[in-house]
């Protein structure tokens, strides 16, 4: 039997804690996290053993490593991996939580959201550019940008949702609920407008058309946006 | 009049306060400490009652840093380094601290009245 094996991660923004419940009942049956891996993580086959995980989002300097990872090491947390600004580590149940207070606690995940603002913002922006061009040009110009709008989405849809999910984690902890609804809403909103989109594309007389992109969206998107989200935390490294 | 820590280090308040994790790590800084130190001492101090995290830990000190409300005493050990408050940090706790001793005599006083 492999000594290894890979997990996939549910997207550190939309189920960290999710993800990191899952490392302990690996943990237990003997499989530990190694390091990070394309989507997911890397586990190594040892000794069952009750761990503790947990992630901090912070990006640091070369002289900086050292002493936060000592703080953390004496505080009972063993450091596992890193990825970029994300950092991973493990301890015995008990071991004190690494963020103690509300304050530090939000900025966590102001963290996590700004550094994804300075990757998805332009991003977002460029394809909304992209779609007004379109709209306001006409003949081989307006196809180009059309093609270049779509490629954008495919890729600025799936930014856009991480980004709202690293807020909505922000939010949950500042107790900011309207907001945290509203994040949830947003993908609905998102559905109903494509379906909307698709019917004024193909014409209310070819359902048959509309029933496949209905299940492209339904299947693709999803699949794009854990694609791409698992490509942010790899391009951030 | 006391003083809180606006994020990405921007003005200070005033009638702010500092939150609890940062009035604890300043009270400990008054000496040349190192993180580690800083967390025993708190847990000492409060018998095992107040923790602060590593994360936690990190964080305020680096806001700290920021505000020059500490500065590195000594960075020879790069995974102990020490830290100490400014005379800034140390305006900022005794105008802190005096607040929190008002407090604490209303609590005082009021407990001592009711039970009369």
């Amino acid at each position: 039997m492999s000594r290894m094996k890979y997990i996939m991660s549910g997207g550190l923004a939309f189920s960290e804690n999710k993800d990191m419940e899952k490392l302990r009942k690996y943990s237990l049956k003997g499989w530990h996290v190694r390091e990070f891996k394309f989507m997911g993580y890397l586990l190594e086959k040892d000794e069952s053993k009750d761990y503790i995980y947990n992630i901090d989002y912070r990006l640091l300097e070369e002289n900086e490593k050292e002493e936060y990872f000592n703080v953390f090491t004496t505080s009972g947390w063993f450091h596992v991996a890193s990825e970029g600004d994300v950092h991973l580590f493990r301890a015995k149940p008990g071991t004190r939580p690494i963020y103690t207070d509300n304050d530090t606690t939000i900025e966590k995940y102001e963290n996590s959201s700004n550094l994804l603002n300075k990757s998805s913002l332009p991003l977002i922006l460029l394809t909304i550019v992209a779609w007004i061009g379109s709209a306001l040009s006409t003949a081989a110009l307006h196809t180009t940008l059309e093609v270049i709008a779509i490629v954008l989405t495919i890729i600025a849809v799936p930014a856009a949702f991480t980004l709202l999910a690293a807020y909505r984690n922000k939010w949950k902890v500042e107790g900011k609920r309207g907001l945290v609804t509203l994040t949830r809403l947003v993908p609905y909103l998102f559905i109903l407008a494509g379906v909307i989109a698709l019917l004024s594309i193909f014409g209310s007389n070819l359902t048959v058309k509309i029933i496949t992109s209905a299940l492209i969206g339904g299947v693709g998107l999803p699949l794009a946006i854990w694609l791409i989200t698992s490509v942010y935390y790899k391009v951030k490294a | 009049m006391t003083y809180v820590m606006k994020k990405d280090g921007e003005n200070l308040t005033k009638t702010e306060q500092l939150t609890d994790s940062m009035f604890y790590i300043m009270a400990a800084l008054t000496e040349p400490r190192h993180g580690y130190a800083i967390m025993n001492l708190i847990e000492e101090t409060s018998e095992g009652v107040i923790k602060i995290g590593p994360a936690s830990m990190y964080t305020i000190i680096k806001k700290l840093l920021k505000q020059e409300w500490i500065y590195l005493y000594d960075g020879s050990d790069s995974r102990r380094k020490t830290y100490l408050l400014t005379g800034k940090g140390k305006e900022v706790l005794e105008q802190d601290l005096k607040i929190r001793n008002k407090m604490i005599d209303l609590a005082m006083k009021g407990l001592k009245e009711s039970g009369k």
